[in-house]
């Protein structure tokens, strides 16, 4: 049994800007976590390299262990970055006669889209991206359907057909074809599909032809639009390097498919039709392995911090769920994809520090260093100090060891730059201005996090807070002080999070469909059947859908679990609320019942039962569909609990730590050598390789049995 | 933080690349910048006169070299008036006030009615550089746009001697 209990079976893959994470866990719950250097040319030598060094922890090598795991997930920035540095395919576009500019001059808000607020107020600033498809290779067909889904000008076959030879010479690999309203009637843009492709096989050239109708049916012309142009521009390169990984996979015995984190929470195959989903996954990990995390212990309102080197990262889980945004913004492009909501705020351990010339009051960010830390580390090239320059002089991180001691950090520049940029100018002594800073940082994130959860209406006091990332362990006393959580957890792989929580997702596919239902309060049975038979065509073509891509994983169709939803508003209201169904299949006047009493339950909830409006009558704008079929999630660990004091060889001394105006002396502890039910009170820094723990005085941690630390304030 | 006179010289040219010009723009002014700005406008000047303050883009506030008077002073040497009146009175004036004017600048139908606006375009009458473009209702007297505080500018905001003046 030795061989089965210790078997590797899940890995996780979080594939950063600068760091590749990777997340290993066995049968019994025990994992490792892995670094290494990104390497954006070639991401599976990257995650090659990482694994051999979670690996060796355990004294295993790659070739050994990866023949054992059963699942993995991959998460990565290649798609972002592939759209960030426009190095897509040549991409043409088909679309209604007399809109050819659209795509072009985009939306306003993309010209902000992804500012600091200073700078979203400041018009000069704004600034239009290089398009992913240009004006030359756009082409109008004549066509009109108008928003009821009526065709008032049917499509003009020769325009199509004259348009697709035009875009072949002008060298499109891809054709994107967006008409007008087609989520309310597909009919001509199917038609200029089918053309479209009927005239590339005479021509006997063979590129994908993508239609908007057949990727994201939903209203929003911008959103749809640039989101089935990402999709022909980004996704086949992306496949491609997924491919690569997958390759080196196999090379070293792998038996599983590789699978990839997507925006709305699940995973899907990297052999998925729909890969423009997997734009953004790292943060989304975190997110995930925190409501696993949640149901193991029981909390189910849970607020996510995950605190990295550029950005502070915030999203709610509530009675269990996370919350989903259908029309986000990424890449600096209005999108209609499900995303799994997450604020942020641009202010990081990198962040910047600067003072203001004119104000002399300290600013953060909104730039940071990224992997370059700070001048505290003489090879990066920087003058400009850094938050994490304040921690080194503080003592908060211990320079011999930071990312296990991969890098020497020099306290003694750090301290001649802050003191020449910082504290002279203020008249302080350097301790105090770098205390001023991390007060600032603190306090600035503490306000956000408060700001999140009481401006969607809930009480912190029922929040359980997970502290996550590279630099959150550093900061949680500091932004949940006086918060008043209920709880607050940092996990003791805090800086392999999002890694452990992409392989803790489930494997599943989403599909969302606009509609446009509306019914009044106290409708006729047969006006409530109607609209219940619209939303079940709806998603009888959305299961089609989800289906075909378990198929392509070699799944059959029973063994697909279908879940469906719904977005449901107050006739005439703005905001919709996506809504588990509670009927499977949506026929009679009492299913209509059912699905209007879960939308009147969750908004009594989110807002509050007073501000429900039945009387306005309901509308539903869009119908969801999940499947998902079972897969291996990693186990926590469950250990023994070992009693309050911690074992001799877990304390490695002390270190000067500056806090609230004095020096005092730190306990320094080992992270892994600590056991279960330890107990350790502040002034302490817990050290591991990935991350450091600050427990300062007025503060006490606990360790409990799956290696989670609950820091408290001691009154 | 600072800028090199490269990098202001190609801001003047706008050759600057957009990582810095957002950086400029996003951050507090940077110390020297106006010095520096200036050396890069009179670089691009071939008259003698020093550049007190830019008013458009090819027009300068100057302090004449051979007596020190202030005069606004076009990029091709030509010199409008004292530096405390305004300039368009004394610059070619092209007003577009028939629809015929109009469509040579835009679509027919596109334009505005000239019955309520005209626009008046302002030429440098050595150069024929254009300065300016208003677009008032047609009796609208002409616009006296900037009347900077030259000695508030110097003293109070950036630091330097003011320029001596006749």
């Amino acid at each position: 049994m030795e061989t089965h209990t210790n078997s590797v079976q899940v890995m996780g893959i979080d594939a950063g800007g600068t760091m590749t994470d990777t997340f290993f866990v066995r049968a019994d719950g025990r994992f490792v976590v892995g670094k290494a250097q990104s390497n954006p040319a070639d991401e599976s030598l990257a995650i090659y390299n990482s694994s051999v060094d979670a690996l060796a922890h355990w004294s295993r090598g790659v070739d050994d262990v990866y023949p054992e795991l059963v699942t993995c997930v991959y998460s990565g920035t290649a798609m972002l970055n592939r759209i960030l540095m426009r190095k897509g395919l040549r991409v043409g576009l088909i679309c209604n006669r007399g809109f050819e500019q659209i795509h072009s001059m985009g939306r306003a808000l993309q010209s902000y889209l992804g500012y600091a607020l200073e700078d979203r107020i400041h018009l000069n600033t704004h600034r239009y991206d290089e398009p992913l498809v240009p004006v030359s290779r756009t082409r109008g067909v004549t066509e009109r359907t108008d928003v009821q889904g009526k065709v008032v000008i049917p499509l003009r076959e020769d325009e199509v057909r004259q348009a697709t030879r035009e875009l072949l010479e002008e060298g499109a690999q891809a054709i994107v074809i967006c008409l007008l309203q087609s989520h309310k009637n597909e009919t001509s843009e199917q038609q200029a599909r089918d053309i479209a492709k009927a005239e590339l096989a005479k021509l006997g050239v063979e590129i994908p032809v993508f239609a908007s109708v057949d990727y994201y049916p939903s209203r929003k012309e911008s959103h749809r639009m640039n989101t089935t142009i990402l999709e022909a521009y980004g996704a086949e390169p992306s496949r491609q390097t997924l491919k690569l990984v997958n390759d080196r996979f196999k090379k070293h015995g792998a038996k599983f498919d590789l699978r990839v984190m997507a925006t709305h929470g699940g995973t899907i195959s990297w052999k998925a039709k729909e890969l423009a989903r997997t734009i953004v996954s790292g943060p989304i990990g975190g997110v995930i392995g925190s409501k696993l995390l949640g149901e193991a212990l029981g909390d189910e309102n849970i607020a996510c911090s995950d605190i990295g080197g550029t950005s502070f990262d915030v999203a709610l889980i509530t009675k269990g769920s996370f919350a989903i945004k259908s029309d986000p913004d990424m890449a600096r492009l209005v999108l209609s994809l499900p995303l799994v909501a997450m604020d942020s705020v641009g202010a990081g351990a990198g962040s910047f520090v600067r003072l203001d010339p004119y104000s002399k009051s300290i600013k953060l960010g909104p730039d940071s260093a990224g992997y370059r830390v700070g001048t505290c580390w003489p090879d990066s090239g920087l003058d400009t100090v850094t938050v994490s320059d304040c921690h080194v002089v503080l003592g908060y991180l211990n320079p011999d060891n930071f990312l296990g001691g991969a890098i020497k950090l020099d306290v003694e520049r750090a301290r001649q730059h802050i003191k020449a940029q910082i504290a002279d100018p203020l008249g302080l002594s350097v301790e105090d201005a770098a205390a001023g800073v991390i007060e600032l940082l603190d306090l600035t994130l503490s306000e956000y996090l408060r700001a999140n959860i009481s401006a969607k209406g809930y009480n912190p006091a029922e929040f359980t807070c997970f502290s996550y990332g590279g630099a959150g362990p550093v900061h949680t006393y500091g932004y949940t002080e006086g918060v008043g959580f209920k709880d607050v957890v940092v996990p003791a792989w805090a800086a392999g999070f999002s890694a452990f929580g992409c392989a803790c997702a489930d494997f599943e596919y989403r599909y969302d469909k606009s509609v446009d239902l509306g019914v009044a309060q106290f409708a006729s049975d047969d006006q409530k059947a109607a609209a219940c038979k619209t939303l079940q065509e709806a998603w009888a073509e959305l299961a089609l859908k989800v289906i075909d891509e378990f198929v392509i994983n070699g799944f059959k169709p029973e063994d697909v679990m279908l879940i469906p939803g719904y977005k449901m508003q107050y006739m005439g209201q703005l905001n919709d609320l996506e809504i588990v169904s509670p009927v499977t299949s949506a026929q009679t006047a009492a299913d209509w019942d059912q699905i209007v009493e879960a939308f009147e339950n969750t908004y009594g909830r989110v807002y509050a039962s007073s501000a429900r409006s039945p009387e306005l009558g309901f509308s539903i704008t869009g119908a969801i569909l999940r499947g998902t079929v079972a897969t291996q999630k990693p186990v926590l660990p469950e250990d023994p609990d070992a009693g309050p004091t911690p074992p001799a060889e877990a304390k490695l001394g002390a270190r000067p730590f500056y806090r609230h105006k004095k020096w005092v002396d730190a306990t320094l502890w080992k992270m892994e050598a600590l056991k279960a039910g330890n107990h350790i009170v502040g002034p302490s820094i817990i050290e591991s390789d990935a991350t450091t723990f600050v427990v300062p005085d007025g503060f006490e941690t606990t360790i409990d049995k799956h290696r989670l630390f609950h820091l408290k304030e001691v009154k | 933080m600072s800028y090199t006179k490269e990098q202001i010289a190609n801001l003047v040219d706008g050759k600057l690349d957009w990582e810095t010009t957002f950086r400029m723009l996003s951050m507090p002014k940077d110390q020297g910048r106006f010095a520096k700005y200036l050396a890069a406008l009179q670089a691009r000047v071939n008259y003698a006169d020093k550049i007190v303050l830019p008013l458009s883009l090819h027009m300068n506030i100057v302090q004449r070299a051979g007596d020190k008077r202030w005069v606004i002073k076009c990029d091709c040497g030509h010199e409008f008036c004292d530096h405390n009146e305004n300039w368009k009175l004394h610059a070619a004036i092209y007003v577009r006030d028939t629809e015929e004017a109009m469509t040579d600048v835009y679509p027919k139908l596109m334009a505005p009615d000239t019955q309520w606006q005209v626009y008046r375009e302002y030429y440098c009458p050595k150069c024929g550089t254009m300065h300016d473009v208003e677009a008032p209702t047609p009796w609208y007297p002409v616009i006296h746009d900037f009347e900077p505080d030259i000695e508030a500018f110097y003293r109070d905001w950036v630091n330097l001697p003011v320029p001596e003046r006749a």
